[in-house]
């Protein structure tokens, strides 16, 4: 073949880490695989994590079932990050319950019954059961079009993982800022549940949002 | 969209791509001719050559039916199952004469009238149909008692003289046949018959093969051979057929990752299967506890146990030959020691930090590749950092020894000399690939494929494997092939164009008779290491931005493989 590069999109063995990914970006419509979506989540992740709009803008056209689910999907996997940090130092000792601010403990939900698992159990078991659920051959068999019945389960994940948030929030302070300051993850949950109604605002504990605008406002 | 493997490997189509490919190089004519107004010309061009060949060609067993080339007068071209069956009538095609008109063997005897058929139309096609079944009968039955006088089939001795000369200079022969059965191009000869033709050679049923098949050694996997169910020949051996031959199906589906899953590993001896992810995160799969699916053949699995630890994507995975502890080397830099929780533990059990047991630490970029030393216990790693590092697991000082080359690129692979206990063998981004003395860390040779040469295409080694019992290296690289080196002199013995875009993975089942290998064209492919053909072709996943399957594997006791890939499946087949 003569002179012109085709960009291959690969990660092949070798890359180094600071390379991993890092070709150009790929137009939305010229995406021809099935995983279109979540190359374009990916995409705009790595473009700049903080550019939250740009994140959660869906593409003209995409439906909107789709566009949220795999947006949980990546919030799932990165939360994954998250887990591992509190893995080191949450512990059953440490936070025998899942609990956020004093008003509620969270039951498991992984359970026939639900419940009253340590913060570690609590997250892992949610995070597990939010990879099951949302690789359930029933109620998400193709990442192309989703059921109505099915995007109605998406608000309960939510609820569920922004636990993992909050108790970071509340009681591993440190840790939660360096992984927000890594990652923006909890503001981009916040955003994205807000935008599309996934959670009561009375469940959205964290400030995140306000502390931003706070910061803003000083250094304005 | 399925792709024909048969056309892999096959001379005249190799050659024709690449004419096709210098042909890019002439000059071009300036004038604008449409390609429409060339292709009668073409077309006529070879026909005539075509008709040249087959005319002039000696013991042509197909000339006298079809003198001059062309579709068959009568043929509708509609029903192709009936076509085929039409064209295999004219043609004198049936199981009894396959070996004659395609292996060129002698022509198989009638057993009642003790008369020898070749079997042309005109003298086929007389005989009265009582006769043809009772004939069908008395053959059938006779290949249930197991009488030798019954069927025409090799005997013994001369199969395992086959079995001996496969991979020495039958193979160029089989090569040749096969692309002069290309180029006779006998109209409607299915691809079905290529295949039983195979299945009778390698694996040839019966009651001697018990026998010969435990002198070879070849367990489970003996039986493993295409198998097409649609074949209306094969009917008639179905009886020992379901014995001897295996083709792989698609069983379970292991959807819980959330990203590609990079690597997967069986467990030693049990039905379990181990994942490694680009989500951060590595599974733990029963193949025993399925969710009861509704109506598909295949089983969902879920994960029994999700280890986190990793900070990053996990590439790497090897499980130690007790299947007690995994390892696995991520993005992160780290090499990651666990203990394997038992297959049986409940999903939702509550956490026991004591699973992650060690974490290695000296690679400063990410580990892409893992080998464990089945007897010693050590572990090889790879890293984009330019190193390839020995490991003593579970000790103080874990870091035996650190490997560097000078301009050869990053290491992409390794894996120890199954056959030669102090050596290890490491493939380069600059596809080079070394064979080193572990102890002296000195390269002892160098596997040389001359792949400088060729024109800028990238033809990285993703994968290297090193054979179970041969010193032989096997090569999977970013430009379609495969290749075969011997590690003792270096040279390469074969390489073949293996899949329609990069080969990244590659396992050889315990015994050494197959190799299975995955590509991003979204196949896996096993194939035949004595004939180097392929045996069988499965599309297995789907594409995430320029990539499908990052990595196969074969269950080392039981009869299973598998294959993970960058729609964040896992599939075992078997």
């Amino acid at each position: 073949m003569t002179g012109v590069q085709t960009i291959v999109r690969r990660n092949r063995p070798g890359t180094k880490a600071t390379e991993w990914s890092n070709w150009p970006d790929e137009v939305f419509d010229e995406m021809d695989s099935t995983l279109a979506v979540q190359q374009l989540i990916q995409q705009a992740i790595r473009h700049d994590f903080g550019n939250i709009d740009e994140i959660l803008t869906p593409p003209d056209g995409q439906d909107e079932g789709v566009w949220k689910y795999e947006h949980l999907r990546q919030f799932c996997m990165e939360l994954n990050g998250l887990a591992v940090k509190l893995q080191n130092e949450c512990n059953p000792d440490s936070c025998p319950q899942m609990t956020a601010t004093e008003q509620w403990i969270f039951l498991c939900a992984a359970h026939k019954t639900p419940k009253e698992c340590p913060a570690i159990d609590y997250t892992r078991h949610t995070l597990d059961g939010a990879a099951c659920l949302l690789n359930s051959n029933k109620y998400f068999p193709s990442r192309v079009s989703i059921k109505e019945s099915s995007v109605a389960k998406l608000g309960s994940v939510c609820r569920r993982v922004y636990r993992i948030f909050s108790h970071a929030y509340f009681h591993h302070r440190e840790l939660f800022d360096e992984y927000e300051n890594e990652t923006a993850l909890c503001r981009r949950f916040t955003i994205f549940v807000t935008n599309y109604n996934l959670m009561s605002k009375d469940n959205l504990i964290v400030p995140i949002l306000e502390e931003q605008q706070d910061a803003g406002e000083s250094e304005a | 969209m399925a792709w024909c493997p048969s056309h892999v490997g096959v001379m005249g189509n190799e050659r024709a791509d690449l004419l096709a490919k210098e042909a890019l190089s002439f000059t071009t004519c300036t004038i604008r001719i449409p390609s429409s107004d060339f292709k009668p010309i073409t077309h006529e061009f070879f026909k005539e050559k075509w008709q040249e060949q087959w005319s002039s060609e000696q013991e042509n067993k197909l000339y006298s039916i079809q003198p001059t080339l062309g579709k068959w007068a009568k043929s509708s071209r509609e029903i192709r199952r009936e076509e085929i069956v039409l064209a295999r009538a004219r043609i004198g095609h049936s199981h009894l004469t396959h070996g004659y008109l395609v292996r060129r063997e002698m022509p198989p005897v009638c057993i009642p009238c003790q008369k020898k058929r070749d079997l042309s139309p005109s003298e086929e096609w007389g005989v009265d149909q009582q006769l043809i079944s009772k004939l069908k009968e008395q053959y059938k039955r006779e290949r249930q008692k197991g009488g030798k006088k019954g069927a025409q089939r090799p005997k013994r001795s001369t199969l395992q003289a086959m079995l001996a000369n496969l991979g020495g200079e039958e193979e160029m022969n089989e090569a040749n046949q096969e692309e002069q059965m290309d180029n006779n191009n006998i109209p409607d000869i299915d691809a079905d018959d290529e295949q039983v033709s195979k299945d009778v050679m390698v694996l040839p049923g019966g009651p001697d093969d018990d026998a010969l098949e435990a002198a070879l050694g070849l367990g489970e996997l003996a039986g493993l051979t295409i198998n097409n169910e649609a074949d209306p020949l094969s009917y008639e051996i179905s009886a020992t057929k379901e014995a001897f031959r295996k083709t792989w199906n698609a069983k379970y589906t292991l959807r819980s990752h959330f990203d590609g899953v990079r690597a997967a590993a069986f467990h030693p001896v049990e039905p379990v299967l181990l994942t490694a992810s680009e989500d951060h995160t590595l599974k733990l799969w029963n193949l025993q506890k399925t969710v009861p699916a509704k109506k598909t053949a295949s089983l969902d699995v879920e994960p029994v146990y999700t280890f986190r630890g990793h900070q990053g994507p996990v590439l790497s995975l090897v499980v130690s030959p007790t299947g007690e502890t995994c390892y696995s080397g991520g993005m992160d830099a780290s090499i990651r020691c666990w203990n394997i929780p038992s297959s049986n533990i409940d999903p939702y059990d509550s956490y026991d930090p004591s699973v992650i047991c060690d974490t290695l630490v000296a690679h400063t970029d990410a580990v892409w590749d893992l080998a464990m030393h089945s007897a010693k216990m050590h572990l090889l790693s790879c890293s984009a950092d330019g190193t390839v590092r020995l490991w003593n697991p579970g000790t103080k000082s874990p870091l035996l020894n650190t490997f560097r080359t000078e301009d050869s690129g990053v290491p992409t692979s390794v894996d120890f000399v199954r056959c030669e206990p102090n050596q290890m063998v490491v493939s380069y981004s600059s596809s080079n690939a070394y064979v080193f003395d572990i102890e002296t860390a000195q390269q002892v040779t160098k596997l040389d494929g001359h792949l400088s040469e060729e024109t800028g295409a990238n033809s990285q080694i993703n994968r290297l494997i090193s054979h179970p019992t041969l010193p032989v290296t096997i090569t999977a690289h970013e430009d379609r092939h495969i290749r075969f080196f011997d590690n003792n002199s270096g040279k390469m013995i074969h390489s073949m164009v293996a899949h329609l875009e990069a080969v990244t993975s590659l396992a050889i089942d315990p015994n050494g008779l197959y190799l299975l290998s995955g590509s991003h064209d979204c196949s896996i492919r096993l194939w035949n290491l004595d004939s180097k053909t392929c045996v069988q072709e499965i599309t297995s996943h789907r594409k995430k931005f320029e990539e499908s399957i990052h990595d196969v594997a074969f269950h080392p006791s039981k009869p299973f493989i598998a294959s993970a890939g960058a729609d964040a499946l896992a599939k075992v087949f078997v």
